[in-house]
């Protein structure tokens, strides 16, 4: 896992951005900051709230990779991505 | 296949306020699973993917309805096979079998005509590029000639003073409908006088006559009244030259034309509501000669030939595609590399081509990019499709394929695939074998100071 | 094709679907108007808002709408609008409906039988008749019926600005859009340019009309599909947006305006309501376009006391209708701007399920309606 997701996903946690967040459970999420709308898959809202709840890249990987009964490295790339994502849609 | 499924990344996209999620929705349940009745995955483990799948009883029922709706409203009709719409041979002998002429416009098309014993009489000889060798042989067999310039003229002609004969000809015309972009590049130009002018180095000649007016006014005209125009015109250019003692004309060929149901990028409605039904085509021409001949005698109306190439074969032909990669594009769209592009599939440069899976797949249908395995920025198949989340190993199928496609299709990069023959009784056969490393290198020859060197220095 | 329309009911008591919910301040589409028309007449029926874009404003206007939905695009086809419709209906009971944009009006031609089988009624010219007035077909249309039509040809490629002039064409020259987008150019580049925006959007045909000097005039009213032309309201408009579009209006009585419109909605049998625009010149009165539709400013005809959405469904419920009040002169309309709230649950709800304030989905055992 790259320190460098670890960091974004920490930042976004840090100023509380990911907590404050709005998701429905069909995926519609609203930034309250920037006034922005998103649609999320449903894998997406999954990762989020693992994000949210474990605060750590590596954790919620793991957790998913069993949930969904998929390799972890092909889970982590994914991860990553979405990680990234979030990082530049809520800077 | 494949097992997963239920693995789909994570993602996050921004809305836009003028992009409605429901905007693209189309009919959920547009699955294929079948071509003529034979199930795609059966046709895919014999002869490989991608795959073109051509349906005989589609194509008959095709050309015998379309034959049918002139025939129905006008004494004596022809059909020309257009050999550059699809000059496969198996495709070429079912339309032959139905009783099509042969249109041609090469000396490749010509010979592949004869080859498939189509007699010289029964095939019409367009294009602009007609060498003095094939001219000669056509007309020794009787080909129609249909004349594109003069220079075409004075090689007939001296063909014929050389053999101390007469030659028929047909003259090529253009002129502005005024519904569609003229084709002023083929044939002699009626407003300006050339036509007349070469009717009448015709009827100047001991050695031509001239019996046929032949004019193609464009490809997927979306409005039949140009074809009532077309007719007028040329009855009209015909009535000027019999008033004027010209030998008497026998035919009259109006090309072909006629769209397929196919989606025409740029225009805005899908093909149901965009292209007239054929019937408003026979009727705007039939209606057109009735009344551009009411006043002459039924035994000296001229013989109506059309040449009409994608709407006989586009849907009878189908290009089964497979999923070979799945991708996340930057600016959030879902994209999908396909085994077959733009150098199987040609005609995705300008048609939106319909596409269906040939099995339901699960997940929420999202816009889709989908993407050939070239490595070149133009190889797109569709621009964008709303699909659910496809998986490496899915099928998919574009039809209407069977218009310019198998004649157009390059061998650039990959080999180019085979096609498949569903028979009217559900057997099927190969027409084309995909080819192979042998195919493409056989015309290459190695000089001899060649003839090693593997990277090693 | 006389309908299973609930006569038994009356028109008040429908439950309407309209389009053309856009409403962006300077270009509003008509649906808006077409829904305030009807409440205005006493109905108190359910309107139900069909809309194509997520911030289509009509959605959202509790005051108007009691539900709305989004739509598939026109450009995907009959079949998914009737499918779509075919959704909608199962929550919401359409007893009519009113198609009010150009674009899809060929879809809901196209749909007109299968609506019906699903109890959706309408009031739409055939296949043939609206390819009639289509803007490729005007001048054919004109010829056929004498009536003066500016010179109109459809352009294929953009080089025909460049020799147009030789033929006998003087810039400016009017370039239109198949359904929408008309600029007027004064040179071949200035052509070319909005040539090459208008296909991009629209696709083709694009149409290359004479220029008219002149003031426009435009007339609305319901053709009852025999002949007769009901209820016409004229106007000239008063004041334009930067974008030339109306934002002030006036009520006129044009005579010849009239008996051109006349004559065209009996030429064409026309069925449905219309929009007729005309520009009167020096020289008199030339149709420019007729749009398959009620205009956006059909509120004006509340206005004048000939609410034509109105009689449209008095039309459709078999009543026959009074003589109309005389028309009015004079009376303006001056459009303005409000700001609607939108909550955050709405925009998710039309964002996500494409749907607001769904009726609930009728149970399989719902009573028939005729006896209701
Ligand atoms: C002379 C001639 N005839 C017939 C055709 C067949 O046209 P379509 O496939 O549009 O019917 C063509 C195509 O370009 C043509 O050039």
């Amino acid at each position: 896992m790259s320190t460098g997701t670890q960091r974004v996903l920490g930042e976004l946690l840090a100023v509380g951005r990911l907590q404050a967040f709005a998701v429905s459970a069909k995926g519609f999420a609203f930034d309250p900051r920037t006034g922005q709308s998103f649609s999320i898959n449903e894998t997406g809202v999954r990762t989020l709230e693992l994000l949210v709840e474990t605060g750590d890249v590596a954790r919620a990987v793991e957790r998913l990779a069993a949930d969904c009964e998929v390799p972890a490295e092909v889970v982590e790339g994914a991860v990553t991505a979405f990680v990234h994502q979030l990082g530049r849609y809520l800077a | 296949m494949t097992a997963r499924r239920a693995w789909e990344p994570p993602f996050i996209q921004p809305h836009r306020h003028d992009v409605s999620p429901f905007g693209r929705r189309g009919v959920d349940d547009d699955i294929q699973g079948a071509i003529a009745g034979v199930d795609i995955e059966t046709l895919i483990d014999r002869w490989g993917s991608p795959l073109f799948v051509a349906s005989e009883g589609r194509l008959r029922e095709n050309v015998r309805r379309i034959r049918e709706a002139f025939a129905s409203r006008y004494p004596d009709v022809v059909h020309g096979w257009s050999y550059k719409t699809n000059y496969l041979g198996a495709i070429c002998r079912i339309l032959h079998q139905e009783g099509s002429w042969a249109e041609v416009v090469s000396a490749f098309e010509y010979e592949k005509a004869r080859a498939l014993g189509v007699p010289g009489p029964r095939i019409l000889f367009n294009g602009p590029h007609k060498p003095r060798a094939i001219l000669e042989r056509a007309s020794a067999e009787g080909a129609r000639l249909h004349v594109d310039h003069l220079d075409e003229l004075a090689t007939i002609e001296s063909i014929a003073r050389d053999r101390g004969t007469v030659i028929p000809v047909t003259l090529r015309l253009n002129f502005d409908t005024g519904h569609t972009e003229p084709w002023s590049r083929f044939g002699f130009n009626i407003e300006s006088g050339q036509a007349y002018e070469a009717a009448v180095r015709v009827k100047a000649s001991p050695h031509l006559v001239l019996t046929g007016l032949h004019s193609h006014i464009g490809t997927f005209i979306l409005e039949p009244r140009a074809y009532g125009e077309q007719v007028r015109r040329m009855a009209g250019f015909m009535a000027e030259l019999e008033g004027e003692g010209h030998d008497a004309i026998t035919s009259l060929d109006i090309g072909g034309g006629l769209p397929s149901r196919n989606a025409l990028q740029g225009i805005y409605l899908p093909p149901e509501q965009a292209v007239p039904s054929i019937d408003s085509y026979a009727v705007a021409v039939c209606g057109a000669l009735e009344r551009a001949f009411a006043d002459r005698p039924r035994e000296r109306w001229p013989t109506l030939i059309f040449e009409s190439g994608r709407a006989v074969v586009d849907d009878a032909v189908s290009l089964v595609a497979s999923v070979v990669g799945t991708k996340r594009l930057p600016d959030g769209r879902r994209a999908v590399v396909l085994d077959a592009g733009v150098n199987s599939m040609l005609t995705a440069l300008w048609y939106d081509h319909p596409v269906r899976l040939t099995r339901p797949v699960p997940g929420a249908p999202e816009e889709t990019v989908l993407y050939g395995p070239l490595c070149m920025n133009i190889d797109v198949m569709r621009r964008q499709v709303r699909l659910p989340p496809l998986a490496v190993g899915d099928r998919l199928v574009f039809n209407p394929a069977g218009a310019y496609n198998n004649t157009q299709w390059m061998q650039f990069i990959e080999y180019r695939p085979a096609v498949a023959l569903v028979g009217e009784d559900g057997g099927h056969s190969l027409i084309r074998a995909a080819e192979t490393l042998e195919d493409v290198c056989r015309p290459e020859r190695m000089p001899a100071h060649l003839q090693t060197g593997d990277g090693t220095r | 094709m006389n309908a299973p329309l609930p006569f038994d009911r009356g028109w008040r008591r429908w439950t309407v679907g309209i389009t053309g919910m856009n409403a962006i301040p300077d270009n509003p589409g008509p649906g808006l108007a077409v829904a305030r028309c009807l409440r205005a007449a006493g109905f108190d029926g359910r309107i139900v808002g069909l809309g194509y874009e997520p911030l289509d404003a009509g959605l959202y206007h509790g005051g108007l709408c009691d539900a709305a939905y989004l739509m598939p695009y026109p450009a995907v086809g009959a079949e998914a609008q009737r499918a779509r419709l075919g959704e909608i209906q199962l929550a919401e009971r359409l007893d009519f409906v009113i198609p009010c944009l150009d674009a899809e009006l060929t879809t809901f031609v196209d749909n007109q039988a299968a609506l019906r089988a699903m109890g959706i009624g309408s009031l739409l010219p055939d296949r043939r008749q609206l390819a009639a007035r289509a803007k490729d077909n005007l001048v054919a249309l004109c010829e056929r019926l004498g009536l003066p039509v500016p010179r109109t040809k459809v352009a294929t490629n953009p080089a025909f600005f460049d020799t147009c002039e030789s033929d006998g064409w003087r810039f400016p020259l009017v370039v239109k859009g198949p359904y929408y987008d008309a600029a007027v150019a004064r040179d071949p580049a200035e052509a070319s340019r909005a040539f090459a925006r208008i296909a991009a959007q629209w696709g083709y045909p694009v149409l290359v009309q004479e220029f008219v000097r002149g003031y426009e005039v435009n007339l609305t009213a319901i053709g009852d599909g025999d002949g007769g032309m009901i209820a016409p309201v004229m106007m000239r408009k008063r004041a334009l947006t930067d974008k030339g579009k109306a934002w002030a209006g006036v009520a006129i009585s044009d005579p010849e305006l009239e008996a051109l419109a006349a004559k065209l909605i009996e030429g064409l049998r026309w069925r449905g309501p219309l929009e007729v625009e005309a520009m009167r010149s020096d020289e008199g009165l030339y149709l420019i376009e007729i749009n398959p539709r009620f205009p956006a400013w059909t509120y004006l005809t509340h206005g004048v006391g000939r609410n034509l959405p109105e009689a449209l469904l008095r039309l459709a419920a078999g009543e026959r209708l009074a003589e109309p009040v005389p028309p009015a002169p004079g009376v303006m309309f001056i459009r303005y701007a409000e700001e609607l709230i939108v909550s955050p649950d709405s925009f998710r709800l039309i964002m996500v399920d494409g749907a607001l304030n769904a009726a609930p989905a009728a149970a399989p055992s719902r009573p028939s309606r005729m006896f209701g």
